[in-house]
């Protein structure tokens, strides 16, 4: 009986594997240990007393949810930063490299190249605001409310501002990528591609890294949500 | 007790059932039961949540080790921000417990001259 029950409610947590595994140990534990301690000569009466005592599987696999799901957002809200930080880095030592370089600056198609330009600005430092300020609003969430599950709206809300700065970061890389391709373009030498390609590889692979955290917490969410 | 009552303290009952030292969940709610003379009814499991938003929040450490009858065990442990915490929150609700003993211990006639 006892690990049937542990596997329900390990169960609803199967969003995240090593809880799930973690919670089964812990409750089989206890339970085992309850039902040593029932007075009964009745092994199945002694794990069935000790079930009952134990509680409703659903409130508690959601409660753990809740708690696992606040702790996978903050963790994402530093990674968004980190993410949109190692970006910055990429794209700032790419235009150094240019000028260290002497690639000249864009004079064909300069229009286009400054409305890019602006567009990458803008939606880089949207993705610089909405990241800091889903940190911050995420990480609120630390200090311990007596007896209360973490509320699941605020960590709705959080990953809202967390797809609009990985939308907006997709922005800036997309721009960024046009950038890169215009200078390439009208490069007089090929041999000096490797710079400006292998910085836009890391921001891609930002980006998309971004966008697989962002799925991972919002689809825990989702399952979090149906734990109960 | 009431259990929103108790649920409301929850994480103070936590805290101070394990100011003794480290201990595995099923011990902490026999702490509990012990130390409040069996008046607190929780169903078990509740403790759990409580375990775990406690060491999110820094309050408590946990390891696992394994138990004589050869099962894997969490044990938890306060961590030094956890016995701060429990400091405070002890010091909060005895200046609560007076003053709420105050009010009821107040007769009506007491009151009213």
């Amino acid at each position: 009986v006892i690990p049937e029950f542990a596997e329900a409610l390990a169960g609803r947590l199967g969003f995240d594997r090593s809880l799930s595994r973690a919670v089964r140990q812990e409750v089989e534990d206890h339970l085992w240990e309850a039902a040593a301690a029932e007075l009964t000569d009745d092994p199945l009466e002694a794990q069935r007393r000790a079930i009952a005592k134990f509680g409703d599987p659903r409130a508690i696999a959601r409660e753990i949810a809740a708690v696992a799901l606040a702790r996978s957002a903050r963790r994402l809200g530093v990674a968004a930063m980190l993410v949109i930080a190692i970006v910055f880095i990429a794209m700032k030592a790419r235009l150094t490299w240019y000028a260290m370089a002497h690639w000249p600056p864009l004079d064909r198609m300069a229009w286009l190249g400054a409305w890019v330009a602006s567009i990458d600005r803008y939606a880089f430092w949207s993705a610089v605001c909405a990241s800091v300020v889903g940190w911050l609003y995420v990480s609120r969430q630390r200090a311990p409310a007596n007896g209360c599950v973490v509320d699941g709206r605020r960590v709705r809300r959080f990953l809202i501002l967390c797809w609009g700065a990985t939308s907006a970061l997709i922005a800036s890389v997309l721009s960024d990528g046009v950038l890169t391709s215009l200078r390439l373009a009208f490069a007089a030498d090929l041999a000096d591609w490797s710079i400006p390609i292998v910085s836009m590889v890391i921001e891609i692979g930002c980006a998309i890294a971004l966008v697989v955290c962002v799925r991972g917490i919002a689809r825990r969410a989702t399952y979090g949500a149906q734990a109960g | 007790m009431e259990g929103e009552m108790l649920k409301g303290h929850l994480d103070l009952i936590v805290l101070a059932a394990l100011s003794p030292g480290p201990a595995h969940g099923y011990a902490v709610i026999e702490e509990i039961r012990r130390r409040s003379a069996n008046r607190f009814n929780l169903a078990e499991g509740t403790v759990y949540p409580a375990l775990h938003r406690l060491e999110e929040s820094g309050l408590l450490s946990s390891r696992w080790l394994v138990a004589d009858n050869g099962r894997r065990r969490r044990v938890y442990a306060l961590t030094r921000r956890g016995m701060r915490s429990l400091a405070q929150q002890r010091a909060v609700w005895d200046e609560f417990a007076i003053a709420i003993g105050g009010l009821l211990g107040a007769s009506p006639r007491a009151s009213a001259t």
